[in-house]
Parts: C-alpha cells; structure tokens; sequence
C-alpha cells in the first residue's frame, strides 16, 4: 500500500521528501496564481498599514511602547490568515479531483502522503506569506520599544502554528469531502466554531449555569445618646443575607483555551507595567480568560462592624491587580495548542485514509478519475 | 506479462458497474475494449490503473498486483484517462516534465524526455503555451505524452481518440502500432469501432460488465451481417434481387439501393455473382459495418432488448 509513511533508509526518506517537495512546487505554482495572488497580499500589505496608523494614534504608542500595537498586527495577521486561508487551501485535494489532475497524479510514483503533505505545506507556506507582508509593521512595533524578545519569539511562532492549523483543516477537509464549496464552508465553519463559537459557547454555558450566592451584608448603627447628650456609639445591625444567582464561568474556562486568540495571547509571556496592567493586548485577554477560572465567592459576608470601626475603617481595598490573577492562575494555551494540532494532524490522517489509492470505498457520487 | 485478468468485478453500492471481467494483453500487441456506455470499461481501467480496488478477482499488470505491488505496477504502467485535466496554469513542457519528475525522474532526463514526446505527439509548436488554452484534441494528446513519459511496459488508453482530428488519428494510430512493435502491451477503449478494427490485433467485448465469452463472440460474428448493395439503376437491382430468389426478410431496399443479410463471405460471393448474371450493373458491394461494429451490435442486441439478459451460452451472466 502507498500509506505507509515508514521509510526504512535514508535513501526512502530523502526520496520521500524529494516528492513532497515536489508537490509543494507544484501547488505554489498552481494556486498562488500570479497577478491575483500579489494583488491580495498588497491589499493585506496596505490594510495592515493602516492599522498600524490608527494604533499609533489609539495606543499613544511613542509613550507607551509598541507592545500593544505588536499585539493587535499579530491577532491582525491571525483574522486574515483564518479568513483567507481557508479559500486557498479548502480545494486543495477535491478541487484536483475536479478539475481531473488528481488521479493522473495519484498513478505516478506519488504517494498519497507525498500528496497531502505537499499540499499542506504548501498551503501552510501560503498563509505565511501573509506573516511575512505583516513583518516590517511588527518590526516597526519592536522599534517603539517595550516589547519583550519572549513575546515577540512566543507569539510569532504560536500564530505560525496556528496557521499552519488553519491550513492543514483546510487541506484535510477538502481530502475528506467530495465537493470543493462545501470543503472550503466547512473549513470556514471549524475555523469559526473555534474562534467565534468558544466564547460563544463559554457565554451562554455560563449563564446557563447560575449559582445561588448569599451576601450576609452586617451593617451598622449610630446610636444617639437617649437624652440628646453629644456623643454616642455604633451599634452592630442585625445581619442582613440577601440571595441572588451568579453565572458559573469557571466551569466553562475550558472552552476558551480551544480559541485560536486565546492561545495565541495566553502563550506570550505576560508584561505588566508598574501597576500590575498588562502591557499589551495579549495581556489584557490572558488575564480576562484566566480570571474566568475562579469561582465566583458564594458566601460573601461584608461586615461592616467587624471590628466596631465603622466607616473609618483604615484598611484599604485589597483588589486583586491583574498580574496577581495572572499569577495566581494555571496557563492553559498549551492545552488549546495541542487541541488544535492534534485537530489538524486527524483532518490530514484521515484526508489521507479517504483519498489513498487504490480505493475500496468511494464516497457516493463520486469518481476516481 | 502484460496485462492478465480474471473474473474481476466491482460494484459501487448497489450499482454493479464490473460483474465478471476476464482479458489478457500480452506484450506486444493491442487490443480492443468495446463496449455501449456505462457496461463498465472505464471502471475496469480504473482497476487495472491501480486507482481502484476489485471486490473480488486478480489483476496482473506487466507480472504484478496492483493492490499489494502497487508503487511497481505504477512504474511500468501508463494510464491516459478519459477525464482531460491537466494542470491549468502550468505550459505543455512542464506539465509533461512535472509529471516525469512525479515518476522520479531525474531533472536532465525527464526534460530530455519532454522534448521527445513534444516531438511525438505534434506538440512542439505548443510547448510554451499554457495546458488551459489547449483544445480538446490538444489536450488529448498532452494527456498521452504523460501517460508516455516513464516508457511503460503496459498502456492503457481510455477513449484516446475521442477529439482527434483525421490526421491526429491517423498519427496516433502509427503511434500505437509502433509502441506495441516496441513489446509494450496495450490495452485500448474506444466507441470509434472502424479505428479499432484497423489498431487492433483482438477485441474484448463488454457489455453490462461482463466481458463477452469467445464462443459468444463467435456465435455473434457468425450471425447474419448486412452488405451494402449499389447498382447504376435501382429498378434493375430490385427485380435482379428478386429473380435471384432471396429471402424476403434478409432484404432490405432503400434509396441508395438495397441491404442484404448474409451468413458469411462465400454466401455473399455467391449472391453476387447470381445479381451480376440476372443483369444488375453493381457499382458497389460491400460489407455495411466493420467486423468489431457488427459484433458489438450483436452482442449488445440482446442487451437493449427489454427482456432480461439469456442465460444460456456459459458464462455470460
């Protein structure tokens, strides 16, 4: 059988990758089709362009640092990667079955894994490509200053992967699927299931599922002096529980780690100015994803005359900042990241299963050739 | 060697688009497989072109399985499929190239090797031209310079003549013959039975896949066949027709002047000269349909009849 991708010898290997190089020459040649192509990547060149414009203006980035502007270019690159990605690679193998190139490639010495590893490569390459346009604004970014060389290695590898993610669904389902339009509106529909359906689902879920919290409020009272003398003394209230329902987000946290953007900000090592903020975008939505694993405090009791202070109480607030949540909470991109390989990595290996040949089953209406 | 098969069959759910296939090619020579649309010869191609799995029944192409010695057969096996698709933004040259270097080829041979099947198929003129701006013919024979490309031992086309021009059919005639004088066994499907009976050394005939039996190939080649009968004046050739005493249901007049059935060639000698001595000026007198075509109609005249298909005559069913 061609499946196997067990190569004894070096020699099977450097053969193996000889052929997939092959048909990742190929495919650059065959999708990314001149004019079109470097029209889309200008558009991408030129809307990237101006965000970075209105970033410089909406960060006051020349004081505060590029590490916002950085943030925003690379969930930039992510959206249009997750929107045109798809189109590009979601035709990939059905889209040759189509148009008849596919099964006179497939009886030459091309292995089905030579073939879909190629395309995903390619595919994958295609997308970088739009990493690549974006590169002179992130550059620009780290010259304003602010930004960490972890962030910046972190971030730009994990919305690599992510691409490449992206591409291998694309290039999977449309191995999987017979028709390239429902391939290519699948892949659309899995991107946004992950992006857009998660928080989607985490608001909703959570919701859903609301708790009964009491706040047992103990208030206090200034008891005059019974014949109207100057002075008098605080009383304590009797306490007051009051009961109300809050929504339990932290079952559902685990929803958002599968967001592409969500790994992609909960990767990068967290910066935090002297306050305890987050630096950058990435910051912001890691300690807003990760302040979602507490649990909402069920018995609040706010006592008021705890200590027969009263209102002069001189202890401050102790609000948590948000690097104390940061910190005080469990990364879970890793978790996401290895969701999504895993999902890509299936929608190849099962690509592969449906397009090997010779074929003992065929999918209905459907022809080899 | 060669192509062998035995008793192969397929189906596609319910739809049984291969029963009983057997038929052998050996090197060196070519044969035909005919038969009306959907009796299933594409499918068998498929089979033999290592795309598709047989249910049931073995395949040996050029000495080897196609499912368990796959990656040889392809070595040795070139497929021109019925489906033109070439890749559309890519010229004649590389496309012919590409698929070379997909054979493992290495750069210098397979460009060395482009150049010769331009040569061969006419398609010099068009090397540097885009595969999408090609005609159907055009792409036809682009589509046979890549099922070339590696030198196979074992040939299979499928419809290869569908879009040619006269000439294009005359050239790929020459060119079939050639590559079987060469030792390469060829297996070819056409409707265009007259190209047949002139490429072909044998003739395999498929009908709702199944391929024909010799006795059932012979019985239908022994049946009566129509020969074409012209005279200089018809009136003559009618009462000539008459005089002579043939059956009333083996004549056939028309405005070109008359059909006769006949069992074979001496019946037909015979019948002639009785029309020449009853006084019939014949300018024309010949069989109506090739060999291939009038079996095929015979084998397949049972076929399109509405009754179901006879069982008698072995291993038809």
């Amino acid at each position: 059988m061609s499946t196997t991708l067990t190569t004894q010898t070096a020699a099977d290997r450097t053969e193996f990758w000889a052929g997939v190089r092959l048909i990742i020459g190929l495919e650059l040649r065959q999708r990314v089709r001149g004019v079109a192509w470097y029209v889309l990547l200008g558009v991408f060149f030129v809307i990237v362009g101006l965000v970075t414009l209105l970033l410089w203006f909406a960060t006051n980035a020349i004081d505060s640092g590029g590490g916002g502007m950085f943030s925003t270019i690379i969930f930039f690159v992510l959206l249009l990667g997750s929107l045109v990605s798809p189109a590009l690679s979601g035709n990939a193998i059905n889209g040759d079955r189509e148009t008849g190139v596919l099964a006179t490639t497939q009886v030459t010495l091309i292995s089905t894994w030579q073939l879909v590893l190629g395309k995903f490569v390619a595919a994958w390459l295609t997308a970088l490509a739009f990493l690549a346009a974006a590169l002179p604004f992130l550059l620009f970014a780290v010259v304003l200053g602010q930004v960490s060389i972890g962030t910046i290695a972190v971030s730009t590898l994990v919305l690599a992967l992510e691409l490449g993610v992206i591409a291998a669904i694309g290039v999977g389902l449309s191995g999987i699927q017979t028709r390239p339009l429902f391939s290519i509106v699948t892949t659309y529909l899995v991107i946004a299931a992950l992006s857009v359906g998660t928080p989607i689902l985490f608001g909703l879920a959570g919701l859903a599922t609301q708790s009964t919290a009491t706040s047992t409020s103990i208030d206090y009272n200034w008891d005059e002096q019974a014949n109207g003398e100057t002075g008098g003394q605080w009383t304590c209230a009797a306490p007051v529980v009051t009961e109300y329902s809050v929504p339990r987000f932290d079952y559902y946290w685990g929803v958002l780690a599968a967001n592409p953007y969500v790994v992609l900000a909960d990767a990068a090592p967290g910066t935090f100015d002297d306050n305890g903020n987050p630096r950058d975008l990435f910051g912001w939505i890691a300690v807003g994803v990760r302040s979602a694993q507490h649990p909402p405090e069920l018995n609040s009791v706010y006592d008021a005359c705890a200590d027969g202070l009263g209102p002069n109480d001189p202890r401050p607030n102790d609000y948590e900042t948000a690097e104390q949540i940061y910190n005080r909470s469990v990364p879970s991109w890793f978790v996401g990241l290895t969701v999504h390989l895993l999902l890509g990595a299936g929608a190849l290996f099962w690509a592969v299963r449906r397009t090997d040949t010779p074929a003992k089953r065929l999918p209905t209406g459907s022809r080899v050739a | 060697m060669g192509i062998s098969v035995t008793g192969v069959s397929r189906s596609f759910g319910a739809v049984h688009a291969v029963r009983d296939a057997s038929l052998e090619v050996p090197p060196g020579s070519v044969t035909g497989l005919i038969g009306p649309n959907g009796s299933g010869k594409t499918t068998l191609l498929l089979m033999l072109a290592t795309l598709l799995q047989p249910d049931a029944g073995s395949i040996r192409i050029a000495g080897f399985d196609p499912i368990d010695d796959t990656t040889q057969v392809r070595a040795r096996m070139g497929w021109m499929p019925d489906v033109l698709g070439a890749w559309p933004t890519l010229t004649v040259r590389q496309a012919i190239e590409t698929t070379g270097r997909l054979y493992r080829m290495p750069q210098q041979q397979a460009a060395r090797r482009t150049e010769e099947l331009l040569a061969i198929t006419g398609l010099t003129a068009l090397a540097g031209q885009p595969t999408r701006v090609l005609s159907r013919g055009q792409k036809q024979r682009l589509s046979l310079a890549r099922a070339l490309v590696h030198d196979p031992a074992v040939l299979l086309l499928d419809e290869p003549a569908s879009g040619l021009d006269p000439a294009a059919r005359a050239d790929l005639r020459a060119l079939v013959r050639r590559l079987a004088g060469e030792g390469t066994a060829i297996l070819v499907s056409s409707h265009v039975l007259s190209e047949l009976d002139e490429m072909a050394d044998a003739a395999v005939y498929m009908s709702a896949g199944v391929t024909a039996s010799a006795e059932q190939v012979a019985r239908a080649q022994s049946s009566l066949r129509q020969w074409r009968v012209r005279a200089l004046d018809r009136a003559v050739l009618a009462s000539a027709i008459a005089a002579i005493g043939m059956p009333a249901e083996r004549v056939a007049l028309d405005n070109v002047g008359a059909l006769l059935s006949f069992a074979d060639e001496a019946e037909a000698a015979a019948a002639l000269g009785r029309l020449v001595g009853a006084g019939a000026a014949i300018s024309d007198f010949g069989p109506a349909v090739g060999v291939m075509e009038h079996t095929f109609l015979d084998l397949n005249r049972d076929v399109n009849r509405p009754q179901p298909l006879p069982t008698e005559g072995g291993g038809a069913a």
